[in-house]
C-alpha cells in the first residue's frame, strides 16, 4: 500500500496577516507557516492506516515550493510519513496547474491512495483533489470524515450540508479529508530532529517536463479591518431586551 | 524488676568484673558451624545487594557526588528519619523499628569486633577487650531498651498490615518479613533471659526485658541446668533466623534501606528542577526521554528499588485524588516490575523467570499515555516521599519519549506547536504582547535601559484577558511605590516552562537560549515576575541554559513594598468584602519555598497587623491544605493546555476544597491558578471572588482602576 499526501505550506492563522503595500501578495516577513491543517489531517489518516497495516506500505508526503518548503515537510515526516518529495517551484500556481503538477508525481510513483486536504485554508479554493481526480481519471471521494481500507477499494463517509453519505470506491483513488478525520499528532523538534534520516527528494519543475497554463490571475489583494464591537451591561434583563431589539432591526 | 539506682550501677561497675561471655555455652563446633552457617549468609546478602547494584548500574551516570552533602544528607534523612511527613502511626512505627533495628546492629558488629578482638589478642572468654565495666551497663541497658522500640515498631506495622486500610500495599512477604522480624526480636529476649539464668549474669538488671525472660522462666522452674540446654537450642534458632533474614534481606522489600540511603544521598533536592538533555546527545544517539530502562540514570534505578510501596505519593497526587488514571506508586512500581523481568540493559535480575514479560514500550505501553499525561508536576509525590523518590521525575522522562515519538495529539499538541511558531502557548502575534498595558504607560526595557527591576509578565498575562488584570495590578502598584522597571514587550518570550514540563525538551531548550539572549543583551539582574512558572522556570531552569538573574515572585516584591511603607496608606474601607482564603500554588510554595510573603500582602489586604487593626481587619481563612501541603489547581505540567472540562480536571477537589472555606474571596498567586480555580469556582459558586493578591493589593491601597466600573471589567485592549 502506497499512500501519496499532497501537502501546502499557508501562514498560520493565528496570525494578523496582512496585504504587502502594494497588494501583489501577504506580508509574509516573520509570518510563521504551517502544513495547511487539513493536509494534516490526510497526514496523520494516511500514517494511522499504514501503522495499522504494519507492513511496508509506505505515506508519502509531497510539497510544491521553494527550498523553505522543506520545514514543512520535516513536519510531515516527523509525524510518520515515510518520504517526502520537494518539486521545486518559484512561481505561484494556481489549483489546476498544482493538479496537474501532481498528476506527474501520481504517474511516477503509483500510489494506491491520494489522500488529501479538502481545501487549503489560506485560498480555500477546494479544487485540487477534484481536478486530479478528472486529470487521472480516478475515483474521488471529498470531504471524507471517515475511511475505511477494505480489499482493493475504500470506504468513505462524507461530510454533506444534509449528513453523512457512504461511498465505496475502488482503488486507486483520489480522497479530500473534511476536519472530523482524524486529529494530527505533534510533530516536535525532536520528533523532527529523529526524522532527519528520511529521504527527502528535491524535484525541479522542469524535470517534470509540465508547461503550465495558469488559469487564474490574482488582481489584488488587501486587507480587511474587523472591528470588534463589545459593551458590558447591567444585567440579563437587559442583556434579553438588548436582543430583542438586534434581532427586530434585522427582521 | 529489682531497680538499681545510678550510684549502685557506678559502684558494681567499678567493683565487680561486670561483663558477660560472647559465645556463652555455645562449644566451639557449634561456634565454628555458626561462622559458617554466616558466613554463608553474608555471602547471600552481598550477591543479593551486587546483582541489584549491578543493575542500577546500568543506567545513565548520575552526575558527581557530593560527599559532604551526600553525608549530611544520610545524617538528616537516613538516620535522623527526617523526612516523614503525615501518617504519624506509621510515621512513628517506622522510627521505632529503624532506630531499634539500628541500634541492634551496631550491638551486634561491637560484639562481634570484641570476639575477634579478643581471639586475636589471645584472650580467654573471661576477659573481654572492651565488652566490660561501664561500657558493658551502657551496652547492656541501650540494647535491651532498644529492642523494645524495634518489637513495638514491628508489631504497629504489623497490626497495620493486617487490619488493612490504606493505599500501601499489603504483599504476603511483607507480612512474613514483619513476623520473622518479630520472631528473632522475642527469641532475642528469650535467650537473653535464659542466660543469665545459666551464666548467672551480674547485674541482670541492666537488661530489663531480658531480666523479666529470666524470672518468668525461674518462676517456671527451669534451673541453671535446664535454661543452659534451652539456651543452646534457642540460641541456634534465632541465629537461624537472623542469618536467614540477611540472606532474604536484598531480596526483600528491605533493600529500600539501602537503596534508599544510597538515593537520598545522591538525588537532586531541588523540586523545581529537571535532568538536562544535550543536543549533542540526540543528535548522536537519536533518541530523547526513557525509552527503556537503562535510560534512567542510576540514581532512578536506585529509587526504584527505594520504593516501598507505602502509598504516599499516592495519597498526595491532585490526579488521582480527581481519579485520574494516574497513581505515581504504581509507576514506580510497574518500573520495577520490569526491571525485575526484563533486567537492565541486557543484565538480568536473576528473577526466577515465571513472569511472562509484557513486552510493551515503557511509555505508552508499561505506563499509559493517559497516566503520562495525567501529571500536573505539581511534586507533591516526589516532596512527601521519605525515600526521596520522584515518580514526577520519571514521568517527565517518560514523557520526553512520548513527545519525540510523536504521541500527542490535540489541544496540548497545539500549545506546544503554537509555542514553537510564534513564542507563546495561545499563538497570538508576538507583536500583541504589550496589548494588556494599553494606556497605563508601561516602559520598555529600550526605552528605560537604566531601569532596576525586569517585570517579567509572562505569557498569561499578556494574553489572556482574565490575567491581563494582574499585571495591570502589579504595574499600577509598581508605579506608585516608584519602583524603576521595564519589560521586554514584544521581545519577551514564553519561558519554556509547559513544554519543558511536558517533555518538550529542546522546544525548552530553544526558548530558553532566545531568553537568555534577549535578557543578556538588556542587562537583567533582577527580575520580578507574579507567575510562579515563569519564577521557577527563570530560577531553576535557566541556570542550566546560562542565565543566571535575581528572580523574585511579586509576592515577595509587593510585601518588601508594603513593610516598607512605599504604598500609599491602606482606605478605612477594604476592597474585599467578607473573608479571605489562599490557595498555594506548587510552584510557589512547593518547589520555591514561598509562603509567607503572600499571605503578608493578604495580611494588608485584609487590614491585620497594619495601622487599621482598630477599623475592623478581615478574617483570613487558611485551607486544610495549605503552604507546602498545597494540593494543585490542575493547571501546572501543561494540563493548562488540556481540554478537560472543569468537572474533569485535576483541580476539582482543591475547588470542592476552596469553596468549602465559605470565605468570600479565594486569594491567588498564580495565572495558571486563577484560571483553573476561576473556572471551578464559576461552576460551583458565582459569588465567590478568584483575585490575584496584586489585584487585592492594587485595589485596596490604590482604588479601582480608573474608568473600570468594578472588578470585573477587562481592560480595553
Amino acid at each position: 500500500m502506497k499512500i501519496l499526501v499532497p501537502t501546502k505550506r499557508v501562514p498560520d492563522t493565528d496570525q494578523k496577516i496582512t496585504a504587502t503595500a502594494d497588494g501583489s501578495g501577504v506580508a509574509s516577513d516573520h509570518l510563521p507557516f504551517v502544513v495547511n491543517p487539513f493536509d494534516a489531517i490526510a497526514l496523520e489518516e494516511g500514517v494511522r492506516i499504514v501503522e495499522k497495516l504494519g507492513d511496508d506500505s509506505e505515506v508519502v508526503a509531497v510539497g510544491i515550493g521553494e527550498a523553505d518548503y522543506v520545514q514543512q515537510l520535516r513536519t510531515a515526516l516527523a509525524m510518520g510519513s515515510t518520504r517526502a518529495i520537494c518539486i521545486e517551484c518559484d512561481q505561484p500556481l494556481d489549483p489546476w496547474n498544482v493538479a496537474r503538477l501532481l498528476k506527474e508525481i501520481v504517474l511516477r510513483e503509483q500510489p494506491d491512495l491520494v489522500l488529501m486536504g479538502k481545501q487549503a485554508v489560506d485560498d480555500d479554493a477546494n479544487q485540487t483533489g477534484q481536478f486530479l481526480a478528472a486529470l487521472l481519471d480516478w475515483p474521488q471521494a471529498t470531504f471524507a470524515s471517515r475511511v475505511e481500507l477494505l480489499a482493493g477499494e475504500i470506504r468513505v463517509d462524507r461530510e454533506t450540508d444534509h449528513g453523512i453519505e457512504t461511498l465505496r470506491l475502488p482503488l486507486p483513488a483520489v480522497v479530500t479529508t473534511d476536519l472530523r478525520l482524524s486529529e494530527p499528532r505533534y510533530a516536535s523538534m525532536a520528533g523532527i530532529m529523529k526524522a532527519k534520516k528520511k529521504p527527502l527528494d528535491m524535484i525541479p519543475l522542469a524535470e517534470l517536463g509540465v508547461a503550465l497554463e495558469p488559469r487564474v490571475e490574482v488582481l489584488r489583494y488587501h486587507s480587511s479591518e474587523t472591528v470588534r464591537r463589545g459593551e458590558r451591561l447591567r444585567s440579563v434583563d437587559e442583556l434579553v431586551e438588548r436582543l430583542r431589539q438586534d434581532v427586530g432591526a434585522q427582521a | 524488676m529489682p531497680s538499681v539506682s545510678p550510684a549502685e550501677l557506678m559502684l558494681a561497675a567499678a567493683s565487680q568484673p561486670l561483663m558477660r561471655e560472647v559465645f556463652g555455652n555455645i562449644p566451639g563446633w557449634a561456634k565454628g558451624l555458626f561462622y559458617v552457617v554466616a558466613a554463608v549468609a553474608v555471602g547471600a546478602w552481598a550477591y543479593g545487594i551486587y546483582r541489584r547494584v549491578r543493575l542500577w548500574r546500568q543506567g545513565k551516570p548520575s552526575g558527581g557526588v557530593n560527599y559532604a552533602a551526600a553525608l549530611k544528607r544520610v545524617v538528616r534523612d537516613v538516620l535522623l528519619q527526617g523526612r516523614f511527613r503525615g501518617r504519624p502511626f506509621a510515621s512513628l512505627a517506622h522510627v521505632l523499628l529503624f532506630s531499634g533495628f539500628f541500634v541492634l546492629l551496631i550491638g551486634t558488629t561491637l560484639v562481634a569486633i570484641e570476639h575477634i578482638l579478643a581471639d586475636l589478642l589471645g584472650r580467654p572468654a573471661s576477659d573481654p577487650v572492651f565488652h566490660k565495666g561501664l561500657y558493658y551497663a551502657v551496652y547492656e541497658l541501650v540494647t535491651d531498651s532498644f529492642g523494645v522500640a524495634f518489637l513495638v515498631g514491628c508489631t504497629m506495622f504489623l497490626v497495620r498490615r493486617l487490619r488493612g486500610a490504606g493505599s500501601f500495599a499489603k504483599t504476603p512477604a511483607d507480612v512474613g518479613m514483619l513476623v520473622l522480624l518479630i520472631v528473632i526480636g522475642v527469641t532475642g529476649y528469650v535467650v537473653e533471659g535464659l542466660r543469665i539464668i545459666h551464666a548467672a549474669t551480674p547485674l541482670p538488671g541492666l537488661s530489663p526485658v531480658g531480666y523479666v525472660t529470666a524470672s518468668l522462666f525461674t518462676a517456671a522452674g527451669v534451673d541453671q541446668a535446664g535454661a543452659g540446654r534451652l539456651h543452646f537450642a534457642l540460641w541456634w534458632f534465632h541465629a537461624a533466623l537472623a542469618l536467614g533474614f540477611i540472606a532474604w534481606m536484598p531480596y526483600s522489600r528491605l533493600i529500600h534501606s539501602l537503596a534508599g540511603a544510597i538515593n537520598l544521598a545522591i538525588r537532586n533536592e531541588r523540586l523545581g528542577t529537571l535532568r538536562p538533555i544535550s543536543m549533542a546527545e540526540v543528535e548522536e544517539t537519536g533518541l530523547i526521554g526513557v525509552a527503556k530502562l537503562e535510560d534512567f540514570t542510576r540514581q532512578q534505578l536506585a529509587s526504584l528499588d527505594a520504593c516501598v510501596s507505602c502509598g504516599r505519593c499516592q495519597d498526595m497526587c491532585p490526579a488521582f485524588e480527581a481519579g485520574k488514571p494516574l497513581s505515581p506508586r504504581n509507576v514506580v512500581q510497574e518500573l520495577v516490575g520490569v526491571m525485575n523481568v526484563r533486567g537492565v540493559g541486557g543484565q538480568s535480575a536473576g528473577g526466577s523467570g515465571q513472569e511472562k514479560d509484557s513486552g510493551l514500550p515503557l511509555a505508552g505501553g508499561v505506563i499509559g499515555e493517559e497516566t503520562l499525561w495525567s501529571c500536573t508536576t505539581c511534586g507533591a509525590c516526589a516532596d512527601v516521599c521519605p525515600l526521596g523518590v520522584s515518580p514526577m521525575g520519571m514521568i517527565t522522562d517518560l514523557r520526553r519519549f512520548l513527545i519525540g515519538d510523536g504521541a500527542l495529539r490535540g489541544s496540548p499538541a497545539t500549545a506546544l506547536q503554537k509555542t514553537d511558531r510564534v513564542g507563546n502557548p495561545f499563538g497570538l502575534p508576538q507583536k500583541e504582547r504589550l496589548a494588556w498595558a494599553a494606556g497605563l504607560d508601561v516602559p520598555l526595557v529600550k526605552d528605560n535601559p537604566e531601569y532596576e527591576v525586569l517585570y517579567w509578565v509572562g505569557c498569561a498575562a499578556a494574553y489572556d484577558r482574565r490575567a491581563q488584570k494582574i499585571a495591570r495590578s502589579v504595574v499600577r502598584l509598581l508605579q506608585a511605590a516608584d519602583v524603576n522597571f521595564a519589560v521586554l514587550g514584544p521581545e519577551e518570550r514564553c519561558t519554556g516552562e509547559s513544554a519543558r514540563r511536558m517533555g518538550d525538551e529542546l522546544l525548552f531548550q530553544q526558548l530558553a537560549e532566545q531568553n537568555v539572549a534577549t535578557l543578556g543583551e538588556h542587562r537583567a539582574k533582577r527580575i520580578v515576575a507574579h507567575c510562579p512558572h515563569c519564577v521557577n522556570s527563570l530560577r531553576n531552569d535557566y541556570p542550566q541554559a546560562g542565565g543566571e538573574y535575581e528572580v523574585v515572585h511579586h509576592s515577595q516584591l509587593l510585601s518588601e513594598l508594603v513593610a516598607d511603607g512605599k504604598l500609599p496608606a491602606m482606605p478605612t474601607t477594604t476592597a474585599v468584602g467578607g473573608s479571605i482564603t489562599y490557595h498555594d500554588p506548587c510552584y510557589l510554595a512547593r518547589a520555591n519555598g514561598i509562603t509567607e510573603e503572600p499571605r503578608a500582602v493578604l495580611a494588608a489586604v485584609a487590614g491585620q497587623g497594619g495601622g487599621n487593626a482598630d477599623a475592623g481587619a478581615l478574617p483570613i481563612i487558611e485551607l486544610p491544605r495549605n503552604r507546602r501541603e498545597t494540593s494543585c489547581c490542575g493547571g501546572g505540567g501543561g494540563r493548562m493546555w488540556f481540554d478537560d472540562a472543569p468537572s474533569q480536571r485535576v483541580g476539582r477537589g482543591r475547588v470542592e476544597e476552596i469553596v468549602g472555606s465559605g470565605a468570600a474571596t479565594v486569594a491567588v498567586s498564580c495565572p495558571f491558578c486563577l484560571m483553573m480555580v476561576g473556572d471551578g469556582v464559576a461552576a460551583e459558586k458565582p459569588t465567590m471572588q478568584v483575585r490575584d493578591i496584586a489585584e487585592l493589593l492594587a485595589e485596596a491601597t490604590l482604588g479601582p482602576e480608573s474608568g473600570a466600573a468594578n472588578g470585573n471589567t477587562p481592560p480595553s485592549a
